[in-house]
């Protein structure tokens, strides 16, 4: 009990109230803006986290990125653009309730879902996390090697597109952490004499690199090709929304909870889970026929399982230190950089941080309502800023954002350089997801196979010896061998069909 | 822009067959057939092995080794990646020399200037104010040491 009022208190200090604010607005002005992430706003974020406490720190991003998802759904509705890839489900949805006259309604019941999504996630978070964690404080170093090693497979296998193109992401990424001193012996490696790499490459110039540097690359050329219409006015957006959302209480519960397990699947995010949630509500509806039509049910369903999937995705970052998805990967980062190892240590060692997290994110969910209702009434005057103004200036906090944590050009020039990568790599079809996750999972996985080998002088059936260990291992051969099954049925149907995927990669959230 | 995935599948597999060489050279740990270089191995050897796949399936594709499929034309996305590469490595050789408050409002008007069709007189104000905001922002509050150049000698 005690423990809940110090984390009430470490919660409701103005600091954090004051960052929650200002990250969820920051959310809401990235989220409506087409083009740009719940992903790119964390990476933008993370530089000022570095100035912060680890628990603003973390609900900053917690606020920015459930604010943006939710603010993404706007512009689909409005204008059939949607501002994030986790509404492009239910964009169509929206749009055509909007062309039915609905339009207050769709985002009252986006709004009201988002909300309850979100807290079915927290719930579903704070209730097995620390029970999880108390049977993942037996786990050696042989579970953590599997574990982490089961993130990787998982996250090229949710990847999408060409799994072989998914595992080389992973490879390159798991490249980009070998660079540095190696934790286990001290050797320096892939260095090329400079001094600055010998910590090894910032997560901040990687994380900035990938998901905005590429993002402005993408979307510079369009600057004034496309002409944004007119924006229609809205009503009262809860008038019917909460009978609405009431008519459809099984698909919200639904699409809580199976977004809630989706996000805590390494490697898939929000975006994924809200496509899923969007299928099953249609397979599981008696009038499946209206689906695309302007029919709430889906929509319902979908915009629920992307907000749980934000708080799902905390659960194995937090038991286990592995990433459900790129915004929790950014997360683990930063903890890191604060000093705090998440793991199931952290529920015993730093309990109250962990409560306090739980009680940020419930507010961030919370708030959602009063800023969400906010962002409707806004969209009009955001959608009207201009890019040309816009992306310069994302670029500018992306170089001082990369230079912030170390006081480092080099820094700017990896983030550079990375962007360029990224860049060549998601238009020929390679996803993203798994390269970040490699990044921060690949000293996991080097670590604890090392410390494996140590304890076991080089016996290799000792990563088996133990039951959990066996249980992990066998489903991560199992998942590497559906990859490996999966390059191979798409070589032969590549070469019955006589051509390539030719289908651009997307990059994840 | 899509390049054939035989050429990405060779650089992959020389990459890899790089990280393989260079495993090498790291020693084991003492009594252990493991050491920095285990790793690296490994990872070199299934990227040379992914990237020769990848060459193979490449080469059955048929497709030019370069194409354009954007939906802007190659000029305007060629010079766009121009201005963003140009603006950073601007940044990184002038503000050294320079500093932050000179380099970074002439970049930013540049660019919004050139990306806004000519709106030269709100490409300059926007510019001003938001690179000041930015310098306010990150060196005065977060206390970043943005770089000053030559204006270190006229502060101090």
């Amino acid at each position: 009990m005690s423990e809940l009022l110090t984390a009430l208190g470490m919660v409701f200090s103005w600091d954090v109230i004051l960052v929650v604010l200002g990250a969820s607005l920051f959310g809401l002005f990235i989220g409506a803006i087409p083009g740009l992430s719940a992903t790119m706003a964390t990476a933008l974020l993370v530089p000022l986290t570095f100035f912060m406490d680890p628990l603003p720190a973390v609900a900053s991003i917690v606020a920015a990125t459930a604010m943006a998802i939710v603010a993404g759904d706007i512009p689909g509705a409005l204008l059939r653009i949607p501002g994030t890839p986790a509404s492009a489900a239910y964009t169509e949805e929206a749009y055509q309730m909007g062309q039915k006259g609905f339009l207050g309604q769709a985002l009252g019941v986006n709004l009201l879902c988002s909300a309850t999504g979100g807290l079915i996630g927290v719930a579903v978070l704070a209730g097995f996390a620390p029970l999880i964690a108390e049977f993942a404080l037996s786990f050696t170093s042989d579970e953590y090697f599997w574990l982490a090693l089961l993130g990787l497979s998982c996250a090229v296998l949710v990847s999408g597109g060409v799994p072989l193109k998914g595992a080389l992401s992973m490879l390159l990424g798991l490249m980009i952490s070998m660079v540095g001193m190696d934790a286990v012996s001290g050797q320096v490696r892939f260095t090329f004499g400079v001094s600055e790499l010998i910590g090894g490459i910032s997560i901040l110039p990687v994380l900035i690199g990938l998901f905005a540097v590429t993002e402005i690359l993408r979307r510079l050329p369009e600057i004034g090709r496309d002409v944004i219409p007119q924006v229609p006015e809205v009503g009262n957006p809860f008038r019917g929304a909460c009978s609405l959302m009431w008519k459809y209480k099984g698909g919200v519960m639904r699409g809580g909870l199976l977004g809630t397990v989706i996000g805590a699947l390494p490697g898939a995010g929000a975006d994924i889970a809200s496509w899923v949630g969007y299928a099953l509500a249609r397979r599981f509806s008696r009038t499946p026929e209206k689906f695309g039509t302007g029919h709430p049910e889906g929509l319902v369903a979908a915009s629920s399982a992307n907000n749980a999937a934000l708080a799902g995705a905390y659960v194995p970052a937090l038991v286990f230190g592995i990433p459900g998805d790129t915004i929790t990967a950014i997360i683990i980062g930063v903890l890191m950089m604060k000093g705090i190892t998440p793991g199931p240590d952290v529920f015993t060692t730093d309990s109250t941080l962990v409560m306090a997290i739980f009680l940020v994110f419930l507010l961030a969910n919370l708030l959602l309502l009063p800023l969400g209702l906010l962002a409707v009434k806004s969209t009009r005057h955001l959608l009207a800023l201009p890019t040309s103004v816009l992306y310069p200036l994302i670029l500018l906090f992306c170089i001082v954002g990369a230079y912030a944590a170390n006081n480092s050009l080099l820094d700017v020039g990896l983030m550079l350089v990375l962007g360029l990568l990224a860049y060549v790599m998601t238009e020929n079809g390679f996803p993203i997801g798994p390269m970040i996750l490699a990044v921060i999972l690949g000293p996991v996985v080097e670590s604890n196979f090392m410390r494996s080998m140590i304890k076991s002088n080089g016996d290799l059936s000792m990563l088996f010896d133990r039951p959990i260990a066996m249980a992990l291992g066998a489903l991560a051969l199992l998942v590497w061998g559906s990859i490996i099954l999966g390059s191979v049925r798409s070589a032969f149907n590549q070469r019955k069909n006589g051509s390539g995927d030719g289908k651009p990669g997307v990059c994840t959230q | 822009m899509r390049i054939n995935d035989w050429f990405l599948g060779l650089l992959l597999a020389a990459l890899g067959i790089a990280a393989l060489v260079a495993a090498q050279a790291f020693p084991n740990i003492p009594r252990q057939e493991y050491g920095a270089g285990t790793f690296p191995a490994i990872i070199g050897s299934l990227m040379t092995a992914l990237g020769s796949l990848l060459v193979l399936s490449g080469c059955r594709q048929h497709l030019p080794l370069f194409s354009w499929h954007g939906k802007v034309s190659l000029s305007r996305s060629l010079a766009c990646f121009a201005a963003v590469i140009a603006f950073i490595l601007a940044y990184l050789l002038l503000t050294p020399l320079l500093g932050f408050p000179i380099v970074v409002p002439v970049l930013l008007a540049l660019m919004i200037g050139w990306l806004s069709g000519g709106r030269w007189v709100m490409a300059v104000s926007v510019a001003a104010v938001m690179s000041a905001m930015v310098w306010l922002a990150f060196a005065e509050l977060l206390h970043v040491p943005l770089p000053l150049g030559v204006l270190e000698e006229v502060i101090y």
